[in-house]
């Protein structure tokens, strides 16, 4: 009697356990298509130009904020279901502000030691971090209504926003199209061709000035791409470039700067890290992540898919 | 015992408190008759300086945070700062003299920097008085160094107990205006306490820096002993400045609390009320918070849940006290609205009456003495005083040079005259400020116990635990 009383109640917590896990397992991935598109962008800026963007969290941060800018501004005008072409155009606004700094900021660096680099890409994190602050002041800008307009779906007896399940198709899609733009387009070989030998590269006629220009674009595109998708789950605020910088820095250091597929691995593991500590051991949610990049660093100095340089 | 007689039991315990709740009154010590008000004299009202009164202006020194997540707190703090010195000067400066200049720093820069910038200030601006401050982590470094630059400094918040109980244990210099940082984790308690009596199983999300970790102790200590038998299930500790927090908010779903504590503030909670809110938290338990009010109040939209227990630090929401009971705020709103179009926060009251308490004192001082006083003069004048500010009384402690005032916490409501969240005039719960911080020369951590707090050691010394 007494075991017969018991087995639907095992059974219930089973059920609410799988929920749980369920709901984690998708929160993780989530996340691991956001820090994908940042990290993606940033190891290709470093794998075609050897540039270690500083700012690249603030394009993520400027995709965020445009989108959540022209979300609120054309909310009442254009019904919600359009809003969605606002999630590319915030990528798209990014990218053509990537292509401007390249040339005007970036160029004239190549050539100095790395030191010099970094301090110009850190200086416009700074003022790029002014500038948003200027632009759009310390309020944080929402942009809810595309996560409201696709509702919830029930995962047993959690709800779950269908957002956040099409964003995760989309890092699965960009991660797809980036592969298939490196690797299976005229393009992209001109960009692996120019990451491995850009004198010559340029001997053999390849117009380095426009690929490095290109790849910085794309690069911005994606952290632009990150933060628009990310703006409407949660928030634009201030702060937040830098905030996902260090974590995508994590990322590519157990990734390997340079390696797209890298980027994949090392977001999926860095996400599925922060799920599991924060799940079972709250304590060691910041402390993990580091500890994890320092054994990587330890066992393969170069990244698990780093090439040895 | 009945259930009833269970609920009689907790209410006179709570009474204990002095906590009252929606239209009460102000239960502040009184502070003598002749009440200083933080406003803009009246023109009958004047004071007649006495003695030679230079006419150099007065230089202030102001850090506060103008960039990062953390200008939600500075932005209104500065704002308040230069509304108070716009007043002044307006009326011609203080003792009717010397007009206020300020010189402002961005907090953000970092504690080593701001360390910097105050020797700065004073070395080569030569300030007479250091002002602002919003990080806990800064005013423990900053307080020695004024001490040592003898700056007489009046922090606007950085409230963490550790400043006065540690940092700087005989301060002389150094004064802070907002309530003390126990204070906010117990009035949270005592809020959760006041609204939800049936509530036993806790979850807490913090963010993990000091602030985050004096919350959760304070805020279990104390409603462990108003509320039998409460237990913590799940604990979330995210980094300050996380925008992500799905995972944290699975977790806590799935430990099934009956309340969850939140002591996440500025764009950190405007992140995490979105998300809760698709995740549907707010449905399945009550959400206890310490800042959630804290920022611009049009920072959080009217999407945020009613019935939020929205903390404000324990300090001031700008509709309390009542503009019936209370014209100094609502004179102080107006004005404050006028000159930013926004409302103000706690900070916007904290730098305001700062400057106000400043003037107050060296006007004291000067009828003692006659001319500009000298900063013994103005310390003593501070030490002990009591200001009518926009929040209401608020006092100085001379032994720790911590201000006080009575602290407050109510629920979240939308009302249709504003565009974001106000507090429901009916749930606000406000606390003699005296009921829930350490009295005066209570033994210091360190001192006969090792408590993180002299307020957490007199918690657990004197408060008695409700009965089950």
């Amino acid at each position: 009697m007494a075991i017969r009383q018991a087995a639907p109640a095992v059974r219930v917590r089973k059920k609410k356990t799988m929920e749980i896990v369920a709901v984690q397992v998708l929160n993780s991935l989530f996340y691991a298509a956001v820090l994908f598109l940042i990290a993606a962008g940033l190891s290709l800026i470093f794998g075609v130009m050897g540039i270690i963007n500083m700012a690249h969290g603030s394009f993520y941060a400027l995709g965020a904020y445009v989108t959540a800018w022209s979300v609120a501004a054309a909310a009442a005008a254009i019904p919600p279901a359009a809003l969605f072409i606002f999630l590319p155009l915030g990528a798209v606004a990014v990218a053509v502000i990537g292509l401007a700094i390249e040339p005007t900021l970036i160029r004239p660096f190549y050539r100095r030691p790395e030191e010099y680099q970094l301090l110009v890409t850190f200086g416009l994190l700074l003022v790029l971090d002014d500038v948003i602050r200027l632009v759009w002041g310390g309020t944080p800008l929402t942009a809810n209504r595309l996560v409201d307009f696709l509702g919830l779906v029930q995962i047993g007896a959690l709800p779950y926003p269908v957002y956040n399940l099409m964003m995760i198709g989309v890092g699965i899609a960009a991660a797809l199209g980036l592969w298939a733009f490196v690797y299976r387009t005229r393009f992209g070989v001109l960009l692996r061709a120019t990451a491995q030998d850009r004198r010559m590269a340029a001997a053999l006629g390849i117009d380095v000035g426009r690929v490095y220009a290109l790849a910085f674009g794309l690069g911005c595109f994606m952290a632009g791409l990150g933060g628009a998708i990310v703006v409407p789950s949660q928030a634009a605020v201030l702060g937040m470039g830098v905030e996902v910088l260090v974590v995508a820095f994590v990322v590519v250091v157990i990734g390997g700067l340079g390696s797209l597929e890298g980027a994949l691995v090392g977001a999926l593991i860095v996400s599925a890290l922060r799920t599991i500590t924060i799940q079972f051991w709250e304590e060691t949610e910041l402390a993990a992540l580091y500890l994890i990049a320092a054994i990587v660093l330890l066992i393969r100095p170069t990244g698990l898919f780093g090439r040895k340089s | 015992m009945d259930k009833e007689h269970i609920q009689q039991e907790r209410r006179g315990f709570l009474k204990q408190f002095g906590a009252t709740m929606g239209a009460a009154g102000l239960g502040a010590a009184g502070l003598g008759t002749a009440a200083y008000v933080a406003a803009p004299r009246t023109a009958n009202a004047a004071v007649q300086p006495k003695g030679n009164i230079p006419a150099k202006p007065i230089k202030v020194g102001h850090i506060t945070f103008l960039t990062g997540a953390a200008e939600l707190l500075g932005g209104p703090g500065q704002r308040g700062h230069v509304l108070a010195m716009e007043e002044i000067n307006a009326q011609g400066g203080v003792l009717g003299k010397r007009k206020i200049e300020t010189i402002f720093a961005d907090e953000a820069a970092g504690t080593d920097s701001n360390v910097k910038e105050l020797r700065r200030m004073k070395l080569s601006e030569n300030i007479d008085l250091f002002t602002g401050v919003i990080s806990s982590g800064n005013t423990p470094a900053l307080g020695p160094v004024a001490e040592e630059l003898k700056v007489l400094t009046l922090f606007n918040d950085g409230c963490t107990d550790f400043l006065f109980d540690k940092a700087v244990p005989n301060p002389k210099y150094t004064f802070r205006v907002t309530n003390i940082q126990s204070a906010d984790g117990v009035t949270a308690a005592i809020g959760t306490a006041t609204h939800w009596p049936k509530v036993r199983r806790i979850a807490s999300i913090q963010p993990d820096y000091s602030y985050g970790r004096n919350v959760f102790e304070h805020f279990v200590l104390a409603l462990g002993k108003l509320l039998p038998g409460i237990e913590v299930v799940s604990e979330s500790w995210p980094k300050l400045g996380s925008t992500d927090f799905t995972s944290h908010i699975t977790k806590i779903l799935g430990a099934k609390p009956d309340v969850l504590v939140v002591g996440l503030w500025g764009g950190d909670y405007v992140a995490f009320y979105k998300q809760a809110l698709r995740y549907g938290l707010f449905d399945r338990m009550k959400v206890a918070t310490t800042l959630a009010f804290g920022g611009y109040p049009h920072a959080i939209g009217k999407d945020h849940p009613e019935g939020v227990l929205a903390g404000v630090h324990a300090n001031y929401h700008f509709l309390y006290p009542s503009a019936e009971r209370w014209p100094i705020n609502k004179d102080f709103v107006e004005r404050y609205h006028k000159r930013w179009k926004e409302y103000p926060s706690f900070e916007s009251d904290g730098a305001y009456t700062a400057l106000y308490l400043y003037k107050h004192a060296v006007e004291k001082a000067n009828q003692l003495v006659g001319g500009w006083p000298n900063d013994e003069a103005i310390i003593a004048m501070l030490e002990g005083a009591g200001i009518d500010s926009p929040a209401g009384y608020l006092y100085i402690r001379a032994d720790n040079h911590q201000g006080y005032k009575d602290a407050v916490t109510g629920l979240s409501k939308n009302l249709p005259e504003y565009e974001f969240p106000v507090w429901d005039p009916n749930s606000i719960v406000s606390i003699p400020i005296r009921s829930i911080t350490a009295p005066p020369n209570w033994a210091k951590p360190g001192h006969g116990h090792n408590e993180s707090t002299a307020a957490a050691d007199w918690i657990k010394k004197t408060w008695p635990s409700a009965k089950t």
